[in-house]
């Protein structure tokens, strides 16, 4: 406190530097946080569950609370009395048939998407919606209740939990939803999901993190991978994804309900199946999008060329500049009339740190992560940043969170170490990202590092700590 | 003792911490993540040192010489890790200049760096602070507490929180202290911090004597309020310095 509050008799000149210095260090980072500060509260959520719904469970016999018949535990379930050898191989089976059966659901959807049943997939992916929400949330929702002794009859809690259910799933299709519901509808599909997994044998859990951290490395990055086919696809058609994907910036109203996938740097990851049948879904509707390709934005600096290769060109083009773009311009009347009004956006954008200090807030790019500062309520801005936030598949939210819960059921220090780990994957992606703009996989380095610290920390750290700290010793 | 005490002792290690982040670094996502980082760092530190020390522990023997070997060498190596920390710092902020050239917005005042070695510290101490005292407070929560042998005045989660307080402190402004010292070239600022972390982790060493607890965290938290006032000073000094500077000119 004392450095900032230093200077309370100069006056004039604190108040100007302070004022300049705004401009450089405010925004800076905004959209990386964006992304991370979704991710902590998902982690936090799923790390109180469990240590709240914890105690009951752990005293009791080994036989535990009913293990959960998921599709990770088809073919082997760890009982405690196994040896270790067994419980790798079958935690390694459970793991292969786990990824396979993902893989398996996502060339599904994908050949879906290709053939344009998206009327099917959005059906599908609102009804998974409404079974998270409704059943699994509600299983849930019931052991906290129970776990707090807090008494509800069953009807009022039906109808609560009816209405949260359907409100999610309308929040989550619909894009008339303010954008702050429908992300904290995606975290909590993501907490309930994650919760759900964490209830997984220990083993398995490790085994089937690093093979969905490996699987989605092959799924994004391969050539034929189903991930990067789906992302694709979707950007060729200029479409959104058929997938649950947490915008970081804000869509906002019907207005720009369409953010364009176009734009290359838009996402880091797609995973749209969470698990098979538990989630991953389309939550634009087709409808929508239809309606929005008459909004579209459409890049400045492709404006005076030609507007019919606009789309072509932008993959390739638009990359290398500060301003992501996107390029949608199927109805050219439409479109062209935003076109104007973007480029006069764009040029505040462009000028506005130079002419002012107080509208400069509006666009200040970093070059690192390619990304502008937090924005402004000007409707403009509002489109003009919803075609660059940053996207995280659902599927990330919730292996992080399951990796951390797992953490959480031994001990705090390993979460903390294991959440460090998680967020430092994380930005190094973001920074891939803004490398080599094309959608990445956003599990591989965060899982491989939580997982890395988790042991070098129950390892290494724990006896190092508790033994330096019980004595008082410390540094 | 239930889930008030373990809050309490939380917000004793952590409050401060959590006011200053609140109240100066959450406004600036860049130093949310500079904290971030810092916090990572100040992690794999400790992850190395104990990588170091796993073959040596646990300590079964009575002797206080052990745990100053341990101290001296952990200090030793966090603050090389500070200087690596430094290093680093001081590529991103060239990079931060020339980023603030391109699109012709002022660089980086001194308070932009003071608040960024803000971060940076606040980050360091408040992953000692999670690790060496957070992270052992879950039995707190529960219905009983607990006291160490030597110490049987106080529970040890009190003890703890505020000894990690301590250290929080001194982290967060004595990276302030460090990154100015290394910034002007000052001797004495640099070598400081370094005396300072020393003696405030020797003073832990007091609580391996029987009933030591009682004076040494009261010294510990001397030297926290020594760090302050010699934090304080030199931010005044740097500000009003520099506010000449621009009256000048």
């Amino acid at each position: 406190m004392d450095p900032a509050a230093g200077p309370p008799d100069p006056a004039p000149a604190p108040g100007a530097t302070i004022s300049t210095a705004a401009t450089v260090l405010d925004g800076l980072g905004a959209e990386v946080l964006a992304v991370m500060s979704p991710v902590s509260i998902c982690m936090a959520l799923v790390v109180l569950l469990i240590s709240l719904l914890a105690p009951p469970s752990s005293p009791g016999s080994a036989a535990q609370p009913p293990p959960p018949v998921t599709a990770a535990t088809l073919v082997y379930l760890e009982s405690p009395t196994d040896t270790p050898g067994q419980k790798l191989v079958g935690a390694l089976l459970d793991a292969a048939v786990f990824v396979a059966l993902v893989a398996v659901v996502t060339f599904v959807l994908v050949a879906l998407y290709y053939y344009r049943c998206t009327g099917f997939l959005r059906n599908y992916m609102r009804f998974s919606a409404f079974f998270v929400l409704f059943s699994m949330g509600g299983a849930i929702a019931a052991a906290v209740l129970r776990r707090l002794g807090a008494p509800l009859d069953a009807a009022t809690a039906l109808v609560l939990l009816f209405n949260a259910s359907a409100v999610g799933v309308l929040s989550v299709f619909a894009s008339a939803v303010p954008i702050v519901v429908r992300q904290g509808y995606m975290v909590a599909l993501a907490v309930i999901v994650a919760a759900w997994l964490s209830r997984l044998p220990e083993w398995t859990t490790w085994i089937m993190l690093i093979a969905l951290a490996l699987y989605d490395l092959v799924a994004v990055l391969a050539p034929r991978g189903p991930l990067r086919m789906l992302v694709e696809l979707a950007s060729s058609r200029d479409d959104e994804l058929p997938a649950l994907v947490y915008e970081s910036r804000p869509t906002v109203g019907p207005a720009s309900g369409s953010s364009s996938y176009a734009s290359a740097m838009g996402s880091v990851e797609m995973q749209p199946v969470a698990d098979s049948g538990r989630s991953g879904g389309n939550q634009y509707d087709r409808v929508e999008q239809e309606d929005d390709s008459s909004r579209a934005v459409v890049e400045m600096r492709d404006v005076g060329a030609s507007r019919s290769s606009i789309r072509e060109r932008n993959l390739e083009r638009e990359v290398p500049m500060a301003v992501p773009v996107s390029g949608q311009s199927s109805n050219q009347g439409g479109s062209s009339q935003h076109a104007v009004i973007q480029i006069e956006q764009h040029e505040e954008g462009e000028t506005a740190p130079l002419v002012s200090a107080a509208s400069a807030n509006n666009a200040a790019p970093n070059e690192e992560h390619r990304e502008s500062s937090s924005s402004d309520s000007a409707m403009e801005f509002e489109m003009f940043e919803s075609t660059r936030g940053i996207k995280l598949g659902l599927g990330d939210f919730i292996f992080y969170s399951v990796l951390v819960g797992r953490a959480a059921m031994y001990d705090l220090m390993t979460v903390y170490a294991c959440y460090l780990a998680i967020i430092a994957g994380l930005g190094c992606t973001l920074i891939l990202l803004s490398i080599c703009k094309h959608a990445l996989p956003a599990l591989p380095i965060s899982i491989m590092l939580g997982v890395t610290f988790y042991f070098l920390t129950r390892l290494l750290m724990e006896p190092f700590v508790v033994g330096s700290s019980t004595n008082l010793g410390k540094f | 003792m239930t889930v008030a005490a373990g809050l309490g002792y939380a917000l004793v290690a952590l409050g401060p911490a959590f006011s200053l982040f609140a109240g100066i670094v959450a406004r600036k996502p860049f130093l949310v993540l500079t904290l971030l980082t810092s916090t990572l760092f100040w992690l794999i530190s400790l992850i190395i040192l104990s990588g170091i020390w796993r073959v040596f522990l646990p300590i079964r023997s009575g002797a206080w010489w052990p745990y100053a070997i341990l101290i001296l060498t952990s200090v030793a190596f966090q603050e090389g890790i500070r200087l690596v920390f430094w290093r680093l710092y001081k590529k991103m902020e060239e990079m931060l200049d020339s980023f603030a050239d391109r699109i012709s917005k002022p660089r980086l005042c001194l308070t932009d760096k003071m608040l960024i070695s803000l971060a940076g510290g606040l980050g360091h101490g408040v992953a000692h602070a999670v690790f060496f005292c957070l992270s052992l407070l879950t039995p707190a929560f529960g219905r009983a507490t607990f006291y160490v042998e030597k110490c049987s005045r106080m529970p040890f989660f009190l003890v703890s929180a505020i000894i990690s307080l301590g250290f929080l402190v001194i982290h967060t402004f004595s990276m302030i202290i460090a990154f100015n010292g290394y910034g002007e070239r000052k001797r004495s600022d640099q070598v400081f911090v370094p005396v300072v972390h020393l003696i405030a982790s020797v003073m832990t060493l007091i609580n391996l004597a029987p009933g030591g607890c009682v004076i040494g965290t009261p010294l510990l938290c001397v030297m926290v309020a020594v760090t302050l006032q010699y934090c304080w000073q030199m931010v005044w000094r740097r500000l009003s310095e520099q506010q000449h500077r621009q009256f000048s000119s």
